[in-house]
């Protein structure tokens, strides 16, 4: 605290002491906290997390440079058998529903349309009400297509919602 | 100079019932204590600071503190009438100093200097030795601390009971022994298989590669399950599971058929076998380590996989975390109802699939205004994360690794400008902090009776084999209409240790970090290794939105590759590193094996 004399300091040089105490105590928290952290060996894993990051950011340097372009350019020429394969895959594959041949690059488009699913149809099947509560985390804000049947390569991956406030927004599942 | 206003009840000459504390706290290195702190000790018996519970003062969620008689009285330096930021008050004498007298305060009681080197932190409740002019730990003082901690906030009932520490105390784990085949079993075993073909091929074209790669072919668009089949087809405990097959599926459809022609359930369906995920897999394991190596179509698996999602209000999926959690759960629902009565999926029993990745989270709510903390427990599958920007380091240990970070900046000069990036462990470290509900979001306090605010926090009960962390990539806003892709780079350890996320150390944080066994330290001395995690897949999405790609990396024997739908080719560990991370897997470095619980003639 200050000199006893109070009368004779201004009121910035009060503000000023008070601020400087609160400052000089707040400090004293961290290292006090510190300390203890350090002497009783709780942050022992500190230095190979240290490691860990030093290695990531020499890996991204080294994937960066482009003298290292052979790996990263995603080029392939042979995988690790010696083979290739073409960009649509060709082997010929039977449907399960309706035992045609089905080139298997294509085997998704024509199993949508052969299966009847797709935003025009919708299966009824029984539904447990145990499933039902399983997606009700997520499955409100839904707002996309289903499985495009076109063949082009665009593609909407519905990626789990941050939902504020829910108490399930970690990915548990809530099992009954 | 000032009254000394402090009641320190420090038990001298009496022996008090030391208590007890229990085994099972993490390691402590013994540089806590001091020679002065353990003459102390010697003096003034068994447990000198027994009665500190009833000198410490609490104040809900916040540090303890030295009561001061009466409350609000200001304290100040006996010898310089200062109240610096640290006033300390000897353990024995209750005098009171700063610590520029500290070390005199010894010296001034001449005729006896070991009892008055001790003394408290009256702000932190933290013990300081005058002689050492530094902070000392004692496991005693901190119980005391801990208790009247305890004591004094109003812990609340735990609504739902804490799992079992389950099967590590009803079971005693045993030591691995590898298998070897006796005489009657190498009879069964050559005369019922036939050896695959040999990796040390003569022929100079065959490449001497891991077994269980093989490439899965694209069907159109189908990389979401690609990806995720690569991961799991090699996630240990899963791959040794169906390959040591534990789940035939000859046996289980044969088991199918017969249920079929019983009942009329499956109504119009040309195929007459049931539904079962975990056959599909099986298959699928039985084809990728086959020895052979062109590529498989995984079309059975997306068929039945789409039987098995469409019963789930026809909710297609392209998002391979998505997929994910619908196969697991389509095994779950498949074996739950082969073992007929519900399981709880926190232990594992009810399926591989939980077995293998079901952890539990431990959730507390803590009201802010007396402290009463209500508790439960949920079993989850995996984890997802908030991509937090630019976290930097743990914020679990504060200020002492952002020193480092910095300074080695400092020394390095590579690094950028932002010197910090997001990481796993910062966003595990921001899974498990301290939230303050909204006031919008007051939870009821059964102890004040009134809605309050409150704290809530997160932490991991139990472990699973395999930790899968999904990291929200994607933004889906219903406000705004609109959806975005975050593509910010996250860096991932190869091995990561989860201690500091277990309920028992952020209930040990929440405490001050006190030398004391909290909920859930394991009573097992090995129990650190079960912590420790190694990488072995990870998922990655690149490109836009609505036009990206699924790859998988692979950790084989040291070594990775990469899954890139039908090629498979080898990358270095750096490409890895660099990756974009949207799913990563990690298993346990250590497994122990439990007795069976089968007698084995």
């Amino acid at each position: 605290m200050s000199a006893p004399n109070e009368d004779n300091i201004s009121n910035p040089q009060l503000s000023s002491n008070v601020f400087n105490e609160l400052l000089d105590s707040i400090i004293v928290d961290v290292a006090s906290e510190c300390h203890r952290i350090a002497k009783l060996g709780l942050d022992c894993n500190l230095e190979e997390e240290e490691e860990e990051l030093r290695l990531s950011a020499q890996a991204r340097a080294t994937v960066a440079d482009p003298s290292n372009s052979s790996e990263t350019n995603g080029k392939y020429i042979v995988d690790i058998f010696g083979q290739t394969h073409p960009p649509v895959a060709n082997e010929i594959l039977e449907c399960m529903n309706c035992s045609r041949s089905i080139v298997a690059g294509r085997f998704a488009p024509h199993l949508e349309k052969c299966m009847g699913k797709g935003r025009k149809t919708r299966l009824k099947a029984t539904r447990s009400s145990t499933a039902q509560n399983r997606y009700t985390r997520s499955n409100s804000v839904s707002t996309y297509s289903p499985y495009s049947n076109s063949t082009s390569t665009s593609r909407l991956p519905n990626g789990t919602s941050g939902v504020a406030g829910n108490e399930y927004s970690n990915g548990s599942l809530e099992e009954l | 100079m000032s009254r000394n206003s402090l009641k320190i009840h420090l038990s001298i000459g009496k022996i008090q019932p030391g208590s007890e504390n229990k085994n099972g706290s993490p390691v402590y290195t013994d540089s806590g204590t001091c020679e002065h702190l353990s003459e102390l000790r010697s003096r003034v018996g068994s447990n000198p600071f027994f009665n500190f519970r009833g000198c410490v003062k609490v104040r809900p969620l916040g540090r303890a503190s030295i009561r001061r008689e009466p409350p609000n009285e200001l304290v100040r330096c006996g010898a310089c009438g200062q109240a610096p930021p640290r006033l300390y008050a000897c353990v024995t004498c209750a005098a009171v100093f700063c610590h520029v007298h500290a070390p005199s305060h010894p010296v001034g009681n001449a005729s006896d200097p070991s009892l008055h080197s001790i003394a408290v932190d009256i702000d932190r409740a933290e013990l300081f030795c005058c002689g050492c002019r530094d902070q000392v730990y004692d496991r005693d003082f901190d119980a005391a601390v801990v208790l009247a901690q305890t004591e004094a906030t109003v812990i609340g009932s735990i609504q739902d009971p804490p799992p079992q520490p389950e099967n590590t105390r009803k079971r005693r784990r045993v030591e691995y022994k590898p298998w070897t085949p006796d005489v009657k079993e190498q009879v069964l075993i050559v005369g019922n298989s036939s050896p695959l073909p040999s990796q040390l091929g003569n022929d100079s074209t065959t490449p001497e590669v891991q077994w269980g790669l093989r490439g899965l072919n694209n069907l159109g668009n189908t990389c979401f399950m690609n990806s995720v089949l690569q991961a799991l087809l090699h996630t240990p405990p899963l791959r040794n599971y169906f390959l040591s097959d534990k789940h035939n599926r000859y046996f289980c459809q044969r088991k199918n058929n017969s249920v079929i022609t019983r009942s009329s359930s499956d109504n119009g369906n040309k195929n007459s076998t049931m539904l079962c995920l975990a056959c599909d897999l099986d298959a699928m394991f039985s084809a990728v380590f086959s020895g052979d190596w062109t590529p498989i179509s995984p079309a059975k698996f997306l068929y039945s996989w789409w039987k098995h999602a469409s019963n789930l209000a026809s909710y297609e999926q392209q998002d391979a975390h998505e997929f994910f959690i619908s196969v697991l759960d389509g095994i779950h629902e498949r074996m739950q109802n082969d073992k007929g009565k519900a399981l709880s999926p926190g232990s594992g029993d009810c399926c591989i699939a939980h077995r293998v990745f079901s952890g539990i989270l431990r959730s507390d709510v803590m009201c802010t205004a007396c402290g009463f903390t209500s508790t439960t427990y949920d079993p989850c599958i995996d984890i997802s994360l908030d991509l937090e920007l630019s976290q930097g380091s743990s914020a679990k240990m504060t200020s002492k690794k952002s020193h480092n970070t910095h300074k080695k900046e400092a020394e390095s000069g590579k690094f950028s400008q932002n010197g910090r990036i997001s990481t796993l462990m910062g966003c595990l470290d921001h899974f498990t902090r301290p939230e303050k509900l909204g006031s919008d979001q007051k939870f009821f306090c059964q102890h004040c009776q009134v809605r309050q605010e409150s704290l809530k926090q997160m932490s991991i009960r139990k472990l699973p084999l395999v930790s899968c962390f999904h990291i929200k990539r994607f933004e889906h806003s219903v406000i705004k209409k609109m959806s975005r892709k975050v593509d910010h780079y996250l860096q991932f350890p190869f091995s990561l240790d989860m201690s500091p996320y277990l309920s028992s150390s952020i209930l040990r944080s929440r405490f001050g970090n006190r030398i004391f066994s909290f909920d859930g330290d394991e009573q097992d001395a090995s129990c650190e290794s079960s912590s420790e995690f190694e990488l072995f897949a990870v998922i990655t999405h690149t490109g836009k939105l609505d036009a990206g790609h699924y790859v998988t990396y692979l950790r084989l024997s040291n070594q990775w590759y990469k899954c890139d739908d039908a090629w498979i080719t080898q990358v270095s560990e750096s490409i890895v590193r660099a990756a974009q991370g949207y799913m990563m897997f990690y298993v346990q470095k250590m497994l122990y094996y439990k007795a069976s619980e089968n007698q084995v003639s």
